[in-house]
């Protein structure tokens, strides 16, 4: 049973659990406007582009597709499953929906996340099915030509590592694009 | 004026074929009444002199066409509108059997909504003065 | 098929909702007049009311363009007419061609969306053309003439109509079951909501103390409450479908195996009026059929060995229905040869699981597992015998429980027992290291508060000592791996059971009993053997549910 009512406030708990104070609607792309008017583009876009939300997890950035990410939300509490599989952090409670979340460090081999307050969870979707990936914090969305994505080179990948489908440099920096679909088929 | 039009017939997806024919064409905006059975039918027909045409299915629980047709004759009502008997079957005799009863014509299944459009422009065409 | 250029083909599904009742109502009856009929009752005039259905469907088949439905009906009913007139006709012939084309029809008008094949339908009219005719042959020595046969029987159809019974009062609506599951969720955000409305309620009135307002305001919650209570009691009773609405596919069906096995197998139903949310009979189906087919192929004996062990030739499949304390029991019982004991305990030895053979019931709850066929032959009827485990899980999921009961040479019973609804569950939350959790109180048999003496310790193994049993009890923080270290703050075990099976839960704290709606777990989150689903309770946060039937399943570790 999941809840898709729209603008429906969640339980006020403790307050670490209230759902995001902008209207659901368009929220994410209203957050990527905003953004992108902070920091313009440095070159006019040409030709193809891949819009994305990219996110940190140390200090290396990631991106994901724009069109797999629902929303964005703050880290509430996560209820722990017990026998969940490997990568799975627990559930959360979202607008009444119980949601799963990812664990997206240890998958990517690192250790597991202590949440701050910069903690997010991108809600995406894949599939059909919709759930949490928990990072450490999200940068922005950023527009980035398509001819400035590059494969892994060598040296960061390694067995298991498919799910990096490349990597954008952008901007003196370097976001690792990843495959969703490959970060979530978590058949350890 | 839009006609008015009585479909008498037990089944509910023969209702939704008439719907869809009186929304069509040279019927639309046509009312449409709608009976499940031959006591229901007779009702409604007593109650509506102004109908155009009546659709009636023979095969019906409680009052089938032919008793209709019959009680319609006995007590002489309305016969200024026509009856149109509606069958699968039609041989020569049962044919026969149905204006021997008081039936104007006969529309055999299966049919199509032009076929509804004929029989409505022929009954219109034939009409005994009466009110409209 | 003219479809395409039927101006009313966008009426398609309206004519299998009006058409596939209709059909299966006389599929049904053929099924049972052809039982009757073997027994030498050539019965009274159930075959002339069914000439009705039969004409409309026919009819409507016409008038769609449906022509493979409308060969079968009109068949249908040339054969119901020539048996509604000569009752010296009413046998094994007749009532085979009955059966077989009224099944044919109910899956041609079944499939009408999405085109049929005319073949098979016109082969079945020959069939039926040439049983009337060689019949009518042997009638025309003292009849004038076929038609006059027919004559008769058309106006037998014409007045047979008056018998049938009255079509649907005007009371009764259709309604689209996924608008009830709607219904369903948005009742059930309701009840979340409601929770959150109270819990802040509390949280108020503790700050503000006691005063007029917050009496006020504790008076109309509970009127909510009441209200919403009443609603679900309402919207759960629309869901509701008897039994037999699932059992009535089944006699067909055990017949079609009984013939296909060669051997004699009759099923007797009860119980069918007894209601069950539609959502859990939907599911119900295919656990059955594969039991059914299961005891047919692999349980019943052969005539011969039957006739040897002194059995009646026909074997007796017993399904029955009944409602116990807020649950669906259903039981399926045949007479066969029973399970083989020895086999399950070579399987299971060969398998490599510890077995107690002296304790037969624990033996045969093996059965459930996977890859625990035992059956030698290959049949192309059943497979090997295989698919319990897929039934136990198809039943777990649906929140219940199968039990097997057996006696040698004399027959096999299954028990299932399931809840009334799937989506509202009464629970007791506890608390156990801080994680709060909730126990379906279907499953709740008692909680007692641990007392020094009596609780103890065998082979390092926790047990008490609970109504003059001894149990075993578990560590729920061990179980559900809580990962705190054992610091006796377990002041409480739940008693959870099912059957005759009890066990222990250690707990922290006994929070209190809510109903709560059940939220399935996400597949990411895998599979969990311990929790069996998880709900969001009143301060917003998620909690699981404890999967109480696998937990009494665990086999205690060593």
């Amino acid at each position: 049973m999941h809840s898709r009512r729209g603008a429906h406030s969640g339980p006020a708990g403790a307050g670490v659990s209230a759902a995001p104070d902008k209207p659901r609607t368009g929220s994410l792309l209203h957050f990527a406007d905003e953004l992108d008017r902070q920091r313009p583009a440095t070159e006019a876009p040409t030709g193809a582009e891949l819009h994305l939300v990219t996110f940190a997890l140390d200090r290396e950035e990631f991106g994901l597709p724009i069109a797999q990410v629902r929303e964005v939300i703050r880290v509430g509490e996560i209820t722990r499953v017990p026998q969940a599989r490997p990568h799975v952090r627990g559930v959360t409670n979202l607008r009444g929906r119980v949601l799963a979340v990812v664990e997206i460090r240890t998958r990517l081999g690192l250790t597991v996340a202590t949440t701050t307050p910069r903690s997010r969870i991108i809600v995406v979707g894949v599939h059909d099915r919709t759930l949490g990936i928990l990072v450490d914090a999200v940068s922005q969305v950023v527009k980035v030509p398509a001819d400035t994505v590059v494969p892994p080179p060598e040296e960061v990948l390694s067995p298991g590592t498919d799910y990096i489908s490349g990597v954008a440099r952008w901007n003196s920096r370097l976001i690792v694009l990843l495959d969703l679909e490959k970060v979530l088929s978590l058949q350890d | 004026m839009p006609n008015a039009f009585l479909v008498v017939d037990d089944s509910k997806l023969h209702h939704q074929m008439y719907n869809l024919a009186f929304a069509r064409g040279t019927l639309a905006g046509s009312t449409v009444y709608h009976a499940t059975n031959g006591r229901e039918g007779y009702t409604l027909l007593a109650a509506h002199p102004e109908l155009a045409l009546v659709l009636l299915d023979l095969n019906m629980p409680e009052m089938n066409g032919l008793e209709l047709l019959a009680r319609r004759r006995t007590e002489n009502l309305h016969p200024h509108i026509p009856i149109v008997l509606v069958t699968t079957e039609g041989t020569p005799e049962d044919e026969a059997r149905g204006r021997a009863a008081g039936a104007w014509d006969y529309l055999r299944k299966p049919f199509q909504p032009a076929d509804i459009e004929r029989v409505v422009a022929r009954a219109l065409e034939r009409a005994a003065p009466g009110p409209t | 098929m003219a479809a395409d250029e039927n101006a009313f083909s966008e009426l398609i599904q309206d004519y299998i909702v009006e058409c596939l009742p209709l059909a299966e109502q006389v599929g049904d009856a053929f099924v049972a007049l052809e039982r009757r009929w073997k027994e030498g009752d050539p019965g009274d005039n159930t075959l002339a009311a069914l000439a009705g259905p039969l004409h409309t469907v026919k009819g409507n088949s016409a008038m769609m363009g449906i022509a493979p439905a409308q060969t079968v009906a009109h068949a249908l009913e040339d054969i119901c007419a020539l048996l509604t007139a000569e009752p010296r006709l009413r046998g094994d012939e007749g009532a085979a061609l009955l059966v077989s084309g009224s099944g044919m029809l109910i899956d041609l008008v079944r499939r009408a969306a999405g085109g049929a094949q005319p073949e098979a339908a016109a082969e079945f009219a020959e069939q039926a053309r040439a049983f009337i005719t060689s019949a009518q042959t042997g009638a025309a020595a003292s009849e004038s003439a076929g038609e006059s046969t027919e004559r008769r029987a058309g106006d037998r159809r014409i007045t047979s109509r008056r018998e049938e019974a009255a079509s649907e009062p005007g009371s009764v609506v259709r309604v689209d079951f996924r608008r009830l599951d709607a219904l369903l969720e948005v009742l059930g955000e309701g009840m979340i909501e409601q929770s959150a409305v109270i819990e802040l309620y509390r949280r108020l009135a503790r700050k503000v103390g006691p005063s007029d307002e917050v009496a006020d305001l504790d008076r109309a919650l509970l009127a909510l409450q009441k209200t919403i209570k009443r609603m679900e009691g309402i919207l759960m009773e629309t869901r509701l479908l008897p039994a037999s609405s699932v059992f009535n596919r089944f006699p067909r069906l055990v017949r079609d195996l009984a013939h296909a096995a060669k051997k004699p197998v009759r099923l007797v139903t009860s119980g069918g009026a007894t209601p069950l949310d539609k959502a859990i009979l939907d599911r119900l189906g295919e656990p059955l059929i594969h039991l059914l087919t299961n005891a047919v192929v692999h349980g019943i004996e052969s005539p011969e060995e039957r006739a040897r062990a002194g059995k009646p030739a026909e074997a007796t499949l017993d399904l029955r229905a009944t409602s116990e304390s807020g649950r669906v029991v259903i039981r399926l019982s045949d007479d066969g040869r029973g399970l083989d004991d020895a086999s399950i305990l070579a399987k299971a030895e060969a398998l490599g699981l510890e077995v107690r053979a002296s304790d037969p019931e624990q033996l045969r709850a093996l059965i459930f597992l996977p890859g625990f066929s035992t059956v030698k032959e290959v049949s192309s009827l059943a497979g090997r015998g295989v698919g319990l485990d897929v039934v136990a899980t198809s039943i777990r999921e649906l929140g219940g429980t199968i039990e097997v009961s057996s006696r040698p040479g004399q027959g096999v019973s299954f028990t299932l027992s399931l809840p009334l609804t799937l989506a509202i569950l009464r629970s007791l939350i506890v608390e156990v290291d801080r994680e709060r959790y909730a126990v379906p109180l279907s499953h709740v048999t008692a909680t007692v508060r641990t007392e020094p003496d009596t609780m103890h310790q065998i082979n390092q193994k926790g047990v008490a000592l609970w109504r003059g049993d001894l149990i075993h009890v578990a560590d729920a923080g061990e179980l559900l791996g809580t990962g705190a270290p054992p610091n006796g703050s377990r002041r409480f075990y739940v008693v959870i059971g099912t059957g005759a099976r009890r066990r222990g839960i250690l707990v922290d704290r006994l929070i209190g009993h809510q109903d709560i709606v059940v939220k399935s777990l996400d597949p990411t989150v895998g599979r969990p053997e311990v929790v069996s689903g998880t709900t969001i309770l009143g301060d917003g946060k998620v909690a699981c549910i404890l999967d109480v039937v696998r937990i009494l399943d665990q086999r205690v570790p060593v």
